[in-house]
């Protein structure tokens, strides 16, 4: 099977499913030349009306979304840096979220919110953060966070037909990332955990970039005769619950693993979702790698924020029971994304 | 300030909004049909602020709309079934959505939290009525205005020269979110037609207070949106300025905003007092909006023609009673939502 990058696959995702449906259009600031480089060809091929660039204006580019999928259409709203979504919070977390509740479930909002999600790449707190904590704590909202090519193009395909605001976030650092996506067209369903890799010793529950990294740690750990699994979330909500438990019940014992601070956040809830579900008493207690309490820093003391494969190796070797530290290597948490 | 002139808000500025315009007055037969929505809505809102005090709402208040009636009515009662408008939280868009076409029974079935509302009893403020354009309001004010633009560029795309009214309150200008959305209906001309209700107040702030400026459609004007100030109080001229504006909107030449000069009778919310007398407003003054009450004003002109008797301006109220009794009647023997709602109301299949 041929390999393309995460950026392609995201891209054939929107070319695919601007063809197949007239209905379909974007709108953001500046994305007829993406800051991603997503879009390649798009408006070549699909023209500025169906690829609208905006004002820089997160509140108008949501909410016109919001309004044009109420009224039959499948907008793609586009914003730059998950960071910016904040400026469109009452139109993703009270118009696009809620709206189709508030009015007895009479209508539908079929939108996509698009946007660049983690850090990495030293660029600050408002260019560096993880948005899938606030936004799963909005019931509403559907959320796809894929890690891999295949996923990014299957989960993106999905959103745009799914009759649902989803928000689908990319990371910044997997865009150069390669991996097999057959050339056949596919749909990843929105809701289905992957388990990508099998172990038996311990389960590692990751979102997005920290899929990558705990499948570089899994690997070193290996040949410390550590059976580490890897579970994929993919997406926050609908959560696959099932595909965790199963996991988490086979191993009994887990890591979960998410990029964004560690209050309130996606580690403390599927941490809690897995101790109310489990069928049987863990082997140890549940531990979690997140960022600490604090903003995402600019410049070199990013690093002693964002989770690292060190970090990811501890709290696995802890819940091993392992005094000494394994210690790994990881390319993963070395600065990378550059913009501009 | 109860006064009817146009005047072009911009001062010399604004010629280019002028020249657009062209106003024809509704027909008698029209002004009789604005006249009697204009009775039907003050009695259903007069029976709302009713209703709210003998604990039969299942929300926590009403906005009463009282003395503001012209403006929804003038606007909404000749559009077309699929044109769309966005309403405010005040009245609860009782005059826009009821002008519009949705049964008053919907409405009030929906006030009450029962199955039978507009929004299946959850919605309270929340008039949903797809089918006539209508899609809800939401709760942030001025929350609706990017929404509006966006059903303005759907309207655009499928070209079937709709047009999109979105009511905003004198108070909804200071918010971002409303300059955005003037700013991309105007950059991609949308077919949106933007109708300001100033009543000088939001909540208990006034105009004076809050902007710098008096009249808030010189806002608009900066955004080279053709801007108008008109007088909210007679329902003629109401639905005059808003046809031009409408068949602009139809013609693709984009929006236009009308700022509307009118008077809340009312406090902000039913059950609290109004505090706006407490220095801010004076009771004088809404003595003197009240001479000019839109419904009075029109009942004097249609006499005056001779369209109609002093019989029919008592059948015509008797009409509307009767219709809220009805409602009422229907509202009260409907069942409550069933909670299985809850889980099928968040997602779309």
């Amino acid at each position: 099977m041929r390999e393309i990058t995460y950026r392609q696959a995201i891209n054939e995702a929107l070319h695919e499913e601007m063809a197949r449906d007239d209905s379909v259009f974007i709108l953001g600031e500046s994305i007829c030349h993406e800051q991603w480089d997503t879009h390649a060809g798009l408006v070549q091929r699909f023209g500025r009306e169906r690829i609208r660039d905006t004002a820089i204006s997160e509140t108008a580019i949501v909410g016109a979304a919001v309004g044009a999928a109420l009224a039959g259409y499948r907008p793609i709203a586009d914003i730059m840096f998950s960071d910016f979504l904040f400026c469109a919070a009452d139109e993703t977390l009270n118009q696009a979220a809620t709206h189709r509740f508030s009015n007895g479930g009479k209508t539908r909002v079929p939108m996509v919110i698009k946007t660049a999600m983690g850090g990495y790449g030293s660029g600050g707190p408002m260019h560096s953060q993880c948005p899938e904590g606030f936004l799963w704590h909005r019931p509403g909202l559907k959320i796809a966070l894929p890690s891999t090519p295949y996923d990014a193009k299957g989960l993106l395909k999905s959103a745009i037909r799914d009759n649902n605001p989803v928000v689908y976030l990319f990371h910044k650092m997997l865009l150069d990332n390669t991996g097999r996506v057959p050339e056949d067209e596919y749909l990843v369903p929105l809701g289905k955990a992957d388990v990508k890799r099998q172990g038996s010793d311990l389960t590692v529950v990751a979102t997005s970039y920290m899929v990558t990294m705990a499948l570089e740690v899994a690997e070193q750990l290996e040949a410390h005769g550590l059976s580490v699994e890897v579970v994929d979330v993919r997406c926050l909500e609908p959560l696959d619950l099932g595909t965790i438990l199963a996991s988490v019940d086979k191993t009994g014992r887990a890591v979960i693993v998410d990029e964004d601070v560690s209050r309130c956040g996606v580690t403390a809830e599927i941490a809690l979702r897995i101790m109310e579900g489990g069928s049987r008493p863990l082997l140890s207690p549940i531990r979690r790698v997140a960022a600490p309490d604090l903003p995402i820093p600019a410049g070199h003391l990013e690093r002693w924020v964002l989770p690292a494969p060190q970090d990811i190796a501890d709290a696995i070797g802890g819940a091993m029971g392992i005094k000494e530290p394994i210690l790994v290597k990881g390319a993963s948490a070395e600065p990378g994304f550059t913009v501009g | 300030m109860a006064g009817g002139d146009s005047v072009n808000p911009a001062g010399k500025g604004a010629g280019k909004a002028a020249a657009t315009t062209a106003m024809d007055g509704p027909t008698t037969e029209q002004l009789v049909t604005l006249y009697t929505n204009m009775v039907r809505v003050r009695k259903l809102d007069e029976f709302m602020v009713s209703a709210y005090f003998s604990g039969k709402l299942a929300g926590p208040f009403f906005h009463s709309q009282q003395g503001q009636e012209a403006i929804g009515v003038g606007a909404c009662t000749f559009l077309r079934s699929d044109d769309y408008i966005w309403y405010t939280h005040r009245g609860h868009g009782v005059c826009e959505v009821i002008a519009k076409g949705l049964p008053m029974r919907s409405f009030v079935a929906e006030h009450f939290g029962k199955a039978t509302g507009s929004s299946n009893g959850i919605g309270f403020i929340n008039t949903c009525a797809p089918e006539l354009g209508i899609f809800g309001m939401g709760g942030t004010v001025g929350g609706e205005s990017t929404l509006a633009a966006g059903v303005g560029l759907a309207a655009k795309f499928r070209g079937k020269q709709q047009v999109v009214l979105c009511f905003l309150g004198d108070g909804a200008m200071g918010e971002g979110s409303v300059h955005t959305a003037l700013l991309m209906s105007a950059n991609w001309k949308l077919p949106v037609v933007w109708i300001c209700s100033n009543n000088g107040m939001g909540m208990w702030v006034p105009v004076s207070v809050a902007y710098p400026k008096e009249n808030v459609a010189d806002l608009a004007f900066g955004y080279d949106i053709p801007a108008r100030i008109e007088d909210g109080q007679d329902v003629a001229t109401v639905h005059a300025a808003v046809q031009v504006a409408v068949e602009r909107a139809r013609s693709g030449r984009g929006p236009s905003f009308i700022e509307f000069k009118t008077c809340r009778y009312g406090p902000q919310v039913e059950g609290l007092g109004d505090y706006s007398l407490d220095g801010l407003r004076d009771p004088a003054e809404i003595e003197r909006w009240k001479q000019r009450d839109p419904i009075k004003l029109c009942a004097q002109r249609l006499l005056e023609e001779k369209a109609l008797a002093p019989d029919d301006l008592e059948r015509i109220e008797r009409e509307a009673l009767a219709e809220i009794e009805e409602a009422e009647e229907f509202a009260n023997e409907s069942p409550l939502p069933d909670p299985s709602l809850l889980s099928t109301a968040l997602y779309a299949d």
